[in-house]
Protein backbone atom coordinates (compact mmCIF):
# COMPACT_ATOMS: atom_id res chain seq x y z
CA UNK A 1 0.00 0.00 0.00
CA UNK A 2 1.62 3.09 -1.38
CA UNK A 3 1.81 5.74 1.97
CA UNK A 4 2.58 9.08 0.40
CA UNK A 5 5.74 10.68 2.35
CA UNK A 6 6.00 13.96 0.96
CA UNK A 7 3.13 15.92 -1.01
CA UNK A 8 3.70 19.41 -3.19
CA UNK A 9 0.87 20.72 -4.06
CA UNK A 10 0.64 24.17 -6.21
CA UNK A 11 4.45 25.17 -4.91
CA UNK A 12 5.37 28.25 -5.43
CA UNK A 13 8.48 30.03 -4.48
CA UNK A 14 9.91 33.23 -5.22
CA UNK A 15 13.28 34.69 -3.87
CA UNK A 16 13.07 38.09 -2.69
CA UNK A 17 15.83 39.45 -5.22
CA UNK A 18 14.18 37.91 -8.56
CA UNK A 19 11.50 38.94 -10.49
CA UNK A 20 10.41 35.33 -11.65
CA UNK A 21 9.73 32.07 -9.69
CA UNK A 22 12.60 29.81 -8.86
CA UNK A 23 9.64 27.34 -8.30
CA UNK A 24 6.12 27.55 -9.88
CA UNK A 25 3.29 25.05 -10.37
CA UNK A 26 5.02 22.27 -8.84
CA UNK A 27 2.45 19.18 -7.81
CA UNK A 28 4.19 15.58 -7.01
CA UNK A 29 3.77 13.07 -4.71
CA UNK A 30 6.31 10.51 -3.20
CA UNK A 31 5.50 7.49 -1.59
CA UNK A 32 7.93 6.27 1.57
CA UNK A 33 10.86 4.10 0.30
CA UNK A 34 10.73 5.48 -3.02
CA UNK A 35 14.44 6.52 -4.40
CA UNK A 36 14.03 9.62 -7.05
CA UNK A 37 16.55 11.65 -8.81
CA UNK A 38 15.98 15.16 -9.76
CA UNK A 39 17.89 16.20 -12.62
CA UNK A 40 17.24 19.48 -14.77
CA UNK A 41 19.80 22.49 -15.67
CA UNK A 42 21.68 24.61 -13.38
CA UNK A 43 19.15 27.09 -11.94
CA UNK A 44 16.22 25.05 -13.56
CA UNK A 45 14.84 24.97 -9.57
CA UNK A 46 15.58 21.35 -8.24
CA UNK A 47 17.76 22.77 -5.19
CA UNK A 48 15.02 25.53 -4.54
CA UNK A 49 12.68 22.42 -4.83
CA UNK A 50 14.02 20.08 -2.34
CA UNK A 51 14.89 22.61 0.32
CA UNK A 52 11.29 22.66 0.86
CA UNK A 53 11.30 19.35 2.00
CA UNK A 54 13.27 20.16 4.97
CA UNK A 55 11.92 23.72 5.42
CA UNK A 56 15.01 25.82 5.09
CA UNK A 57 12.07 27.42 2.40
CA UNK A 58 8.67 28.03 2.67
CA UNK A 59 6.56 28.08 -0.11
CA UNK A 60 5.69 31.65 -1.23
CA UNK A 61 2.45 29.57 -2.79
CA UNK A 62 0.59 26.42 -2.17
CA UNK A 63 1.72 23.89 0.57
CA UNK A 64 4.82 21.37 1.60
CA UNK A 65 3.18 18.24 3.71
CA UNK A 66 6.16 16.28 5.03
CA UNK A 67 5.23 13.07 6.92
CA UNK A 68 1.37 14.55 7.30
CA UNK A 69 2.52 17.97 8.60
CA UNK A 70 2.98 20.87 6.37
CA UNK A 71 6.12 22.57 6.81
CA UNK A 72 4.89 25.95 7.16
CA UNK A 73 3.60 25.45 10.61
CA UNK A 74 7.29 23.48 11.36
CA UNK A 75 10.35 24.75 12.35
CA UNK A 76 13.53 23.13 10.14
CA UNK A 77 14.63 21.94 13.67
CA UNK A 78 11.32 19.99 13.85
CA UNK A 79 12.31 18.64 10.50
CA UNK A 80 15.70 17.83 10.72
CA UNK A 81 14.47 14.25 12.95
CA UNK A 82 12.99 13.13 9.50
CA UNK A 83 14.27 14.83 6.86
CA UNK A 84 18.29 14.44 6.28
CA UNK A 85 19.91 17.22 3.87
CA UNK A 86 23.70 16.75 2.40
CA UNK A 87 24.28 19.82 1.19
CA UNK A 88 26.59 20.33 -2.21
CA UNK A 89 29.39 22.41 -0.12
CA UNK A 90 30.28 20.79 3.01
CA UNK A 91 31.41 23.38 4.36
CA UNK A 92 27.88 24.94 4.80
CA UNK A 93 27.48 22.12 7.47
CA UNK A 94 30.77 21.56 8.95
CA UNK A 95 30.84 23.35 12.37
CA UNK A 96 32.64 20.84 15.41
CA UNK A 97 35.91 20.90 16.08
CA UNK A 98 36.64 16.73 15.69
CA UNK A 99 35.55 14.54 13.08
CA UNK A 100 33.83 12.53 16.12
CA UNK A 101 31.84 15.67 17.42
CA UNK A 102 30.64 16.46 14.29
CA UNK A 103 29.22 13.38 13.27
CA UNK A 104 27.65 12.29 17.11
CA UNK A 105 25.99 15.76 17.01
CA UNK A 106 23.04 15.09 15.96
CA UNK A 107 21.97 11.85 17.59
CA UNK A 108 22.79 13.15 20.56
CA UNK A 109 20.19 16.30 19.79
CA UNK A 110 17.94 13.51 19.06
CA UNK A 111 18.70 11.77 22.61
CA UNK A 112 19.90 8.47 21.01
CA UNK A 113 20.83 5.85 23.97
CA UNK A 114 25.24 6.51 24.60
CA UNK A 115 25.40 3.08 23.28
CA UNK A 116 23.13 3.63 20.24
CA UNK A 117 24.92 6.69 19.00
CA UNK A 118 28.84 4.66 19.39
CA UNK A 119 27.28 1.57 16.93
CA UNK A 120 25.91 4.03 14.58
CA UNK A 121 28.86 6.68 14.15
CA UNK A 122 31.39 3.76 14.07
CA UNK A 123 29.59 2.22 11.73
CA UNK A 124 29.32 5.47 9.37
CA UNK A 125 32.53 6.40 9.55
CA UNK A 126 33.91 2.89 8.63
CA UNK A 127 31.40 3.26 5.74
CA UNK A 128 32.59 6.73 4.84
CA UNK A 129 36.52 6.00 5.00
CA UNK A 130 36.68 8.02 8.07
CA UNK A 131 37.50 5.39 11.01
CA UNK A 132 40.62 6.35 12.31
CA UNK A 133 40.32 10.34 11.88
CA UNK A 134 38.00 10.22 14.82
CA UNK A 135 40.19 13.26 16.39
CA UNK A 136 41.19 15.06 13.54
CA UNK A 137 40.06 18.61 12.52
CA UNK A 138 37.23 18.91 10.25
CA UNK A 139 39.14 21.64 8.21
CA UNK A 140 42.64 19.37 7.80
CA UNK A 141 40.63 16.66 5.85
CA UNK A 142 40.40 16.87 2.04
CA UNK A 143 37.54 18.37 0.54
CA UNK A 144 36.03 14.63 -0.65
CA UNK A 145 36.78 13.60 3.06
CA UNK A 146 34.53 16.79 4.70
CA UNK A 147 31.86 16.10 2.05
CA UNK A 148 31.93 12.51 3.22
CA UNK A 149 32.09 13.64 6.85
CA UNK A 150 28.94 15.88 6.04
CA UNK A 151 27.20 12.78 4.57
CA UNK A 152 27.87 10.97 7.84
CA UNK A 153 27.22 12.90 10.07
CA UNK A 154 23.90 13.33 8.26
CA UNK A 155 23.24 9.56 8.38
CA UNK A 156 24.13 8.99 11.81
CA UNK A 157 20.81 10.25 12.55
CA UNK A 158 18.81 7.46 10.31
CA UNK A 159 16.49 10.00 8.69
CA UNK A 160 13.18 8.69 7.03
CA UNK A 161 14.43 11.00 4.45
CA UNK A 162 17.71 11.59 2.56
CA UNK A 163 18.30 14.37 0.64
CA UNK A 164 21.36 13.87 -1.39
CA UNK A 165 22.31 17.60 -3.29
CA UNK A 166 24.42 16.66 -5.95
CA UNK A 167 26.69 13.68 -4.77
CA UNK A 168 29.60 13.92 -6.93
CA UNK A 169 30.91 17.61 -6.07
CA UNK A 170 34.20 17.25 -5.24
CA UNK A 171 34.28 13.72 -5.32
CA UNK A 172 35.97 10.99 -7.92
CA UNK A 173 33.48 8.33 -9.30
CA UNK A 174 34.66 5.50 -6.80
CA UNK A 175 33.82 7.88 -4.06
CA UNK A 176 30.09 8.75 -5.71
CA UNK A 177 29.55 5.19 -5.71
CA UNK A 178 30.10 4.66 -2.05
CA UNK A 179 28.41 7.42 -1.33
CA UNK A 180 25.24 6.18 -3.16
CA UNK A 181 25.72 2.52 -1.90
CA UNK A 182 25.47 3.48 1.49
CA UNK A 183 22.41 5.53 0.63
CA UNK A 184 21.28 3.06 -1.39
CA UNK A 185 21.52 0.68 1.81
CA UNK A 186 19.13 2.81 3.67
CA UNK A 187 16.72 2.83 0.72
CA UNK A 188 16.32 -1.33 0.91
CA UNK A 189 15.76 -0.67 4.53
CA UNK A 190 13.13 1.94 4.26
CA UNK A 191 14.18 5.13 3.81
CA UNK A 192 12.56 7.48 1.28
CA UNK A 193 15.90 8.90 -1.00
CA UNK A 194 15.83 12.05 -3.23
CA UNK A 195 19.07 13.23 -5.12
CA UNK A 196 19.71 15.85 -7.26
CA UNK A 197 22.21 15.52 -9.90
CA UNK A 198 24.05 16.36 -13.29
CA UNK A 199 25.66 12.75 -13.42
CA UNK A 200 23.34 10.44 -15.43
CA UNK A 201 25.01 7.17 -14.93
CA UNK A 202 24.76 7.62 -10.86
CA UNK A 203 20.95 8.30 -11.92
CA UNK A 204 20.44 5.17 -14.25
CA UNK A 205 22.38 2.88 -11.28
CA UNK A 206 19.90 3.85 -8.53
CA UNK A 207 16.91 5.95 -8.93
CA UNK A 208 14.00 4.07 -9.81
CA UNK A 209 11.89 7.50 -10.53
CA UNK A 210 13.30 10.42 -12.19
CA UNK A 211 11.82 13.94 -11.90
CA UNK A 212 13.22 16.40 -14.77
CA UNK A 213 13.24 20.42 -14.03
CA UNK A 214 13.03 22.88 -16.79
CA UNK A 215 12.40 26.46 -15.87
CA UNK A 216 10.73 26.11 -12.36
CA UNK A 217 8.59 23.41 -13.38
CA UNK A 218 8.43 19.97 -13.46
CA UNK A 219 9.06 18.52 -17.19
CA UNK A 220 8.77 15.05 -17.08
CA UNK A 221 8.34 12.35 -14.28
CA UNK A 222 7.89 8.93 -14.01
CA UNK A 223 10.33 5.49 -13.96
CA UNK A 224 13.74 5.95 -15.01
CA UNK A 225 13.21 3.60 -17.87
CA UNK A 226 10.52 5.91 -19.25
CA UNK A 227 11.90 9.56 -18.72
CA UNK A 228 15.48 8.55 -20.47
CA UNK A 229 13.22 7.91 -23.64
CA UNK A 230 12.11 10.83 -23.66
CA UNK A 231 14.86 12.27 -26.06
CA UNK A 232 13.63 15.60 -27.15
CA UNK A 233 11.92 16.67 -24.03
CA UNK A 234 15.33 15.50 -22.33
CA UNK A 235 16.96 17.60 -25.30
CA UNK A 236 14.50 20.78 -24.15
CA UNK A 237 16.21 20.48 -20.63
CA UNK A 238 19.48 19.96 -21.81
CA UNK A 239 20.08 16.44 -20.29
CA UNK A 240 21.79 13.92 -22.64
CA UNK A 241 20.14 10.10 -21.19
CA UNK A 242 22.86 7.56 -20.66
CA UNK A 243 24.20 6.09 -23.95
CA UNK A 244 23.17 2.89 -23.19
CA UNK A 245 19.44 4.02 -23.78
CA UNK A 246 20.07 5.38 -27.35
CA UNK A 247 21.96 1.91 -27.99
CA UNK A 248 18.84 0.01 -26.98
CA UNK A 249 16.39 1.82 -28.86
CA UNK A 250 18.56 1.75 -32.15
CA UNK A 251 18.46 -1.67 -31.44
CA UNK A 252 14.99 -2.40 -30.28
CA UNK A 253 12.45 0.48 -31.48
CA UNK A 254 10.36 1.19 -29.15
CA UNK A 255 10.97 -1.90 -26.67
CA UNK A 256 9.62 -2.01 -23.42
CA UNK A 257 11.59 -1.92 -20.28
CA UNK A 258 10.30 -2.59 -17.07
CA UNK A 259 13.46 -1.70 -15.04
CA UNK A 260 16.32 1.29 -15.43
CA UNK A 261 18.65 -0.72 -17.97
CA UNK A 262 22.38 -0.66 -17.84
CA UNK A 263 25.37 -1.97 -20.59
CA UNK A 264 25.01 -5.53 -18.73
CA UNK A 265 21.44 -6.05 -19.37
CA UNK A 266 21.82 -4.50 -22.88
CA UNK A 267 24.06 -7.65 -23.67
CA UNK A 268 21.59 -10.12 -21.95
CA UNK A 269 19.03 -8.62 -23.30
CA UNK A 270 21.10 -9.11 -27.56
CA UNK A 271 21.78 -12.56 -26.13
CA UNK A 272 18.33 -13.76 -25.45
CA UNK A 273 16.76 -12.08 -28.54
CA UNK A 274 19.77 -14.34 -30.36
CA UNK A 275 18.51 -17.55 -28.90
CA UNK A 276 14.69 -16.50 -29.70
CA UNK A 277 15.65 -15.96 -33.20
CA UNK A 278 17.47 -19.25 -33.77
CA UNK B 1 60.08 17.81 -31.33
CA UNK B 2 57.81 17.08 -28.57
CA UNK B 3 56.28 20.14 -26.83
CA UNK B 4 56.40 18.91 -23.34
CA UNK B 5 58.99 16.38 -21.92
CA UNK B 6 58.60 15.23 -18.35
CA UNK B 7 61.53 13.30 -17.21
CA UNK B 8 60.86 10.94 -13.92
CA UNK B 9 59.35 13.83 -12.07
CA UNK B 10 58.80 13.76 -8.56
CA UNK B 11 56.75 16.24 -6.28
CA UNK B 12 55.99 16.39 -2.73
CA UNK B 13 53.97 18.96 -0.85
CA UNK B 14 55.45 20.69 2.15
CA UNK B 15 53.43 19.05 4.60
CA UNK B 16 52.36 15.71 3.23
CA UNK B 17 53.86 12.88 4.10
CA UNK B 18 54.01 11.41 0.79
CA UNK B 19 54.56 12.13 -3.22
CA UNK B 20 52.09 13.38 -4.81
CA UNK B 21 54.08 12.57 -7.95
CA UNK B 22 55.99 9.17 -7.87
CA UNK B 23 59.15 8.96 -11.11
CA UNK B 24 56.67 10.71 -13.52
CA UNK B 25 57.72 10.33 -17.45
CA UNK B 26 55.60 11.86 -20.58
CA UNK B 27 56.39 13.63 -23.71
CA UNK B 28 53.37 15.14 -25.76
CA UNK B 29 53.71 16.25 -29.65
CA UNK B 30 52.68 19.41 -30.79
CA UNK B 31 48.81 19.10 -31.30
CA UNK B 32 48.28 16.14 -29.68
CA UNK B 33 44.72 16.08 -27.32
CA UNK B 34 45.79 14.07 -24.73
CA UNK B 35 43.27 13.39 -21.98
CA UNK B 36 44.52 12.57 -18.26
CA UNK B 37 42.56 10.06 -15.90
CA UNK B 38 42.64 8.97 -12.52
CA UNK B 39 40.95 8.56 -9.34
CA UNK B 40 41.22 11.40 -6.57
CA UNK B 41 44.51 12.17 -5.27
CA UNK B 42 46.05 10.42 -8.77
CA UNK B 43 48.09 13.66 -8.94
CA UNK B 44 46.11 14.64 -12.18
CA UNK B 45 46.02 18.76 -10.87
CA UNK B 46 49.85 18.41 -9.27
CA UNK B 47 51.04 17.42 -12.69
CA UNK B 48 49.65 20.42 -14.57
CA UNK B 49 50.60 23.12 -11.72
CA UNK B 50 54.19 21.33 -12.22
CA UNK B 51 54.03 21.69 -16.26
CA UNK B 52 52.77 25.76 -15.75
CA UNK B 53 55.70 26.25 -13.25
CA UNK B 54 52.96 26.93 -10.39
CA UNK B 55 55.24 24.32 -8.78
CA UNK B 56 57.67 24.59 -7.39
CA UNK B 57 57.26 28.40 -7.93
CA UNK B 58 54.24 29.34 -6.21
CA UNK B 59 53.42 26.40 -4.87
CA UNK B 60 56.72 24.98 -2.63
CA UNK B 61 57.70 21.04 -2.04
CA UNK B 62 60.46 19.22 -3.31
CA UNK B 63 60.41 18.55 -6.79
CA UNK B 64 63.34 16.45 -8.94
CA UNK B 65 63.65 15.33 -12.65
CA UNK B 66 63.18 17.64 -15.84
CA UNK B 67 60.31 19.48 -17.35
CA UNK B 68 60.51 21.23 -20.08
CA UNK B 69 57.81 23.26 -22.22
CA UNK B 70 58.83 24.60 -25.51
CA UNK B 71 62.12 23.80 -24.21
CA UNK B 72 61.25 25.75 -21.37
CA UNK B 73 62.54 24.50 -18.10
CA UNK B 74 59.48 24.97 -15.89
CA UNK B 75 60.78 25.33 -12.38
CA UNK B 76 62.99 28.13 -13.43
CA UNK B 77 60.61 30.03 -16.32
CA UNK B 78 59.14 32.92 -14.70
CA UNK B 79 55.43 31.57 -14.12
CA UNK B 80 54.29 34.53 -16.63
CA UNK B 81 56.67 34.05 -19.28
CA UNK B 82 55.32 30.22 -18.74
CA UNK B 83 51.64 31.00 -19.31
CA UNK B 84 52.17 32.62 -22.51
CA UNK B 85 53.43 29.45 -23.51
CA UNK B 86 50.84 27.41 -21.14
CA UNK B 87 47.29 28.13 -21.05
CA UNK B 88 45.67 26.47 -17.57
CA UNK B 89 41.99 26.62 -16.79
CA UNK B 90 40.92 25.14 -13.39
CA UNK B 91 37.74 23.72 -11.99
CA UNK B 92 36.62 26.70 -10.10
CA UNK B 93 37.91 28.95 -13.06
CA UNK B 94 34.61 30.90 -13.09
CA UNK B 95 34.78 31.43 -9.15
CA UNK B 96 38.15 33.62 -10.24
CA UNK B 97 36.89 36.10 -12.48
CA UNK B 98 37.83 39.62 -11.18
CA UNK B 99 36.91 42.03 -13.37
CA UNK B 100 33.65 43.68 -13.99
CA UNK B 101 33.21 42.84 -17.64
CA UNK B 102 34.27 40.29 -19.92
CA UNK B 103 35.99 42.53 -22.20
CA UNK B 104 38.02 43.76 -19.18
CA UNK B 105 38.45 40.23 -17.98
CA UNK B 106 40.33 39.26 -20.99
CA UNK B 107 42.09 42.68 -21.56
CA UNK B 108 43.54 42.94 -18.12
CA UNK B 109 46.60 40.06 -18.19
CA UNK B 110 47.43 41.36 -22.23
CA UNK B 111 48.16 45.32 -20.43
CA UNK B 112 50.16 43.82 -17.54
CA UNK B 113 52.23 41.80 -20.35
CA UNK B 114 52.45 45.69 -21.86
CA UNK B 115 51.71 44.83 -25.06
CA UNK B 116 50.15 48.08 -27.35
CA UNK B 117 47.15 48.84 -27.74
CA UNK B 118 46.55 47.24 -31.30
CA UNK B 119 47.74 44.01 -30.63
CA UNK B 120 45.70 43.85 -27.51
CA UNK B 121 42.46 44.65 -29.84
CA UNK B 122 43.07 42.60 -32.46
CA UNK B 123 43.31 39.78 -29.72
CA UNK B 124 40.34 40.07 -28.00
CA UNK B 125 38.35 40.23 -31.35
CA UNK B 126 39.65 37.31 -31.98
CA UNK B 127 38.85 35.60 -29.04
CA UNK B 128 35.47 37.00 -28.95
CA UNK B 129 34.45 35.26 -31.70
CA UNK B 130 36.43 31.91 -31.37
CA UNK B 131 34.58 31.76 -27.37
CA UNK B 132 31.25 33.11 -28.92
CA UNK B 133 31.10 35.96 -26.56
CA UNK B 134 30.88 38.81 -28.54
CA UNK B 135 27.25 39.44 -27.98
CA UNK B 136 27.93 39.20 -23.91
CA UNK B 137 31.30 41.35 -23.99
CA UNK B 138 30.43 44.20 -22.05
CA UNK B 139 28.31 42.41 -19.08
CA UNK B 140 29.20 41.66 -15.83
CA UNK B 141 30.22 37.48 -15.37
CA UNK B 142 27.85 37.21 -12.49
CA UNK B 143 24.58 37.47 -15.21
CA UNK B 144 26.45 34.72 -16.92
CA UNK B 145 25.60 31.06 -17.05
CA UNK B 146 28.55 28.69 -15.72
CA UNK B 147 29.08 27.86 -19.41
CA UNK B 148 29.48 31.05 -20.19
CA UNK B 149 31.41 31.78 -17.36
CA UNK B 150 34.05 29.03 -17.74
CA UNK B 151 34.44 30.22 -21.26
CA UNK B 152 35.67 33.50 -20.33
CA UNK B 153 38.28 31.35 -18.33
CA UNK B 154 39.58 29.39 -21.12
CA UNK B 155 39.09 32.97 -23.42
CA UNK B 156 41.54 34.83 -20.62
CA UNK B 157 43.85 32.05 -20.82
CA UNK B 158 43.87 32.12 -25.14
CA UNK B 159 44.45 35.75 -24.89
CA UNK B 160 47.72 34.92 -24.08
CA UNK B 161 48.19 32.93 -27.13
CA UNK B 162 49.94 29.76 -25.87
CA UNK B 163 50.86 26.92 -28.02
CA UNK B 164 49.48 24.65 -25.62
CA UNK B 165 45.91 24.45 -23.41
CA UNK B 166 45.71 22.47 -20.24
CA UNK B 167 41.56 22.43 -18.57
CA UNK B 168 42.40 20.89 -15.46
CA UNK B 169 38.35 19.02 -14.54
CA UNK B 170 37.34 22.90 -15.90
CA UNK B 171 33.70 21.18 -16.68
CA UNK B 172 33.35 19.49 -13.32
CA UNK B 173 31.03 22.25 -11.71
CA UNK B 174 28.86 22.79 -15.39
CA UNK B 175 25.80 20.86 -16.20
CA UNK B 176 25.82 18.70 -18.96
CA UNK B 177 25.25 21.63 -21.69
CA UNK B 178 27.67 23.86 -20.27
CA UNK B 179 30.44 21.32 -20.31
CA UNK B 180 29.54 20.14 -24.21
CA UNK B 181 30.40 24.17 -24.75
CA UNK B 182 33.61 24.31 -23.32
CA UNK B 183 34.65 20.69 -24.77
CA UNK B 184 33.35 21.89 -28.15
CA UNK B 185 35.39 25.07 -27.89
CA UNK B 186 38.43 22.67 -26.37
CA UNK B 187 38.08 20.54 -30.16
CA UNK B 188 37.91 23.48 -32.48
CA UNK B 189 41.58 24.66 -30.49
CA UNK B 190 43.10 21.61 -31.43
CA UNK B 191 41.67 21.83 -35.15
CA UNK B 192 44.04 24.82 -35.02
CA UNK B 193 46.69 23.09 -34.02
CA UNK B 194 46.55 23.90 -30.33
CA UNK B 195 48.18 21.13 -27.92
CA UNK B 196 45.53 20.36 -25.58
CA UNK B 197 45.45 18.67 -22.32
CA UNK B 198 42.96 17.29 -20.51
CA UNK B 199 42.10 16.57 -16.97
CA UNK B 200 38.42 15.03 -16.93
CA UNK B 201 36.60 12.57 -14.81
CA UNK B 202 33.63 12.09 -17.31
CA UNK B 203 35.50 9.59 -19.74
CA UNK B 204 32.78 9.81 -22.21
CA UNK B 205 33.56 12.97 -23.19
CA UNK B 206 37.30 12.02 -23.21
CA UNK B 207 36.34 9.22 -26.11
CA UNK B 208 34.79 11.91 -27.99
CA UNK B 209 37.88 14.26 -28.74
CA UNK B 210 41.16 12.79 -26.92
CA UNK B 211 43.77 10.38 -29.12
CA UNK B 212 45.58 9.76 -26.37
CA UNK B 213 44.49 9.02 -22.61
CA UNK B 214 46.98 8.92 -19.52
CA UNK B 215 45.61 7.16 -16.15
CA UNK B 216 47.02 7.84 -13.34
CA UNK B 217 46.30 6.54 -9.94
CA UNK B 218 48.45 7.46 -6.89
CA UNK B 219 50.93 9.72 -8.23
CA UNK B 220 52.54 7.28 -11.46
CA UNK B 221 50.83 6.88 -14.86
CA UNK B 222 49.67 3.35 -14.85
CA UNK B 223 48.69 3.54 -19.03
CA UNK B 224 49.61 5.09 -21.79
CA UNK B 225 47.70 4.67 -24.66
CA UNK B 226 45.72 5.54 -27.62
CA UNK B 227 42.17 6.17 -26.55
CA UNK B 228 40.73 3.09 -28.18
CA UNK B 229 43.18 0.48 -26.49
CA UNK B 230 42.77 2.39 -22.60
CA UNK B 231 38.86 2.02 -22.55
CA UNK B 232 39.25 -1.54 -24.05
CA UNK B 233 40.81 -1.95 -21.00
CA UNK B 234 36.81 -2.23 -18.93
CA UNK B 235 37.80 -4.22 -16.05
CA UNK B 236 40.79 -2.53 -15.08
CA UNK B 237 38.96 1.18 -15.18
CA UNK B 238 36.51 -0.14 -13.16
CA UNK B 239 39.21 -1.24 -10.91
CA UNK B 240 40.86 1.86 -10.44
CA UNK B 241 37.40 3.73 -10.11
CA UNK B 242 36.59 4.95 -13.78
CA UNK B 243 33.47 4.65 -15.28
CA UNK B 244 34.21 3.30 -18.68
CA UNK B 245 31.76 4.44 -21.33
CA UNK B 246 28.50 2.75 -21.38
CA UNK B 247 28.97 1.90 -25.32
CA UNK B 248 32.37 0.15 -24.51
CA UNK B 249 30.66 -1.47 -21.60
CA UNK B 250 28.31 -2.92 -23.44
CA UNK B 251 30.68 -4.62 -26.40
CA UNK B 252 32.60 -5.75 -23.39
CA UNK B 253 30.12 -7.12 -21.85
CA UNK B 254 29.16 -9.13 -24.89
CA UNK B 255 32.47 -10.31 -25.26
CA UNK B 256 32.07 -12.17 -21.79
CA UNK B 257 28.87 -13.60 -22.98
CA UNK B 258 31.04 -15.61 -25.62
CA UNK B 259 29.69 -13.37 -29.07
CA UNK B 260 33.03 -12.45 -30.40
CA UNK B 261 33.27 -8.12 -31.08
CA UNK B 262 36.36 -7.55 -32.49
CA UNK B 263 37.38 -3.86 -31.76
CA UNK B 264 35.58 -2.16 -29.04
CA UNK B 265 33.52 0.39 -29.97
CA UNK B 266 33.88 4.19 -27.82
CA UNK B 267 31.65 6.01 -29.57
CA UNK B 268 27.64 5.72 -29.80
CA UNK B 269 27.85 5.72 -33.42
CA UNK B 270 30.57 2.96 -34.03
CA UNK B 271 28.68 0.55 -30.93
CA UNK B 272 24.97 0.92 -32.51
CA UNK B 273 26.78 -0.27 -35.87
CA UNK B 274 28.23 -3.36 -34.04
CA UNK B 275 25.31 -4.33 -32.06
CA UNK B 276 23.21 -4.26 -35.11
CA UNK B 277 25.47 -6.31 -36.87
CA UNK B 278 25.61 -8.71 -34.68
CA UNK B 279 21.75 -8.87 -33.61
CA UNK B 280 20.87 -9.42 -37.07
CA UNK B 281 23.13 -12.64 -37.00
CA UNK B 282 21.22 -14.45 -35.01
Amino acid sequence: MPEPIIQVDHLYYKYDTRDTYAVEDVNLTIEKGEFVAIIGQNGSGKTTMVKHFNGLHKPTKGRVIVEGKDTKDLLTSDLARSVGYVFQNPDHQIFAETVLDEVSFGPKNLGFSEEHIKEVVNKVLEEMALSGKEEDMPFQLSRGQRQRLAVASVLAMEPSILIIDEPTTGQDWRESIALMELVNELNRKGHTCIVTTHNMNLVSLYARRVIVMRQAKIALDGPTQDVFREVDELRKAAIKPPDVYALTEAIYPGIKLDKPILPDDLAELIIRNQKVGR
Amino acid sequence: MPIIEVENVSFKYSEAKEQALKGVSLTVEPGEFVGIIGPTGAGKSTLCWVLSGVIPQIIQGKLSGKVLVKGLPSNKTPVATISQVIGLVQQDAAAQLLMTDIEKEIVFPLENLGLPREEIDKRLNYILDLVNLRSERLRHPFYLSGGQKQRVAVAAALAMEPEILILDEATSELDPIGAEEVHDLAYSLRKQGKTVLMVEHNIDELAQVADRVIVMDQGSILMDAPIRKVLAQVDKLCELGIYPPQVTQTAHALQKLGVPVGEVPITLEEAIDLLKRISQDA
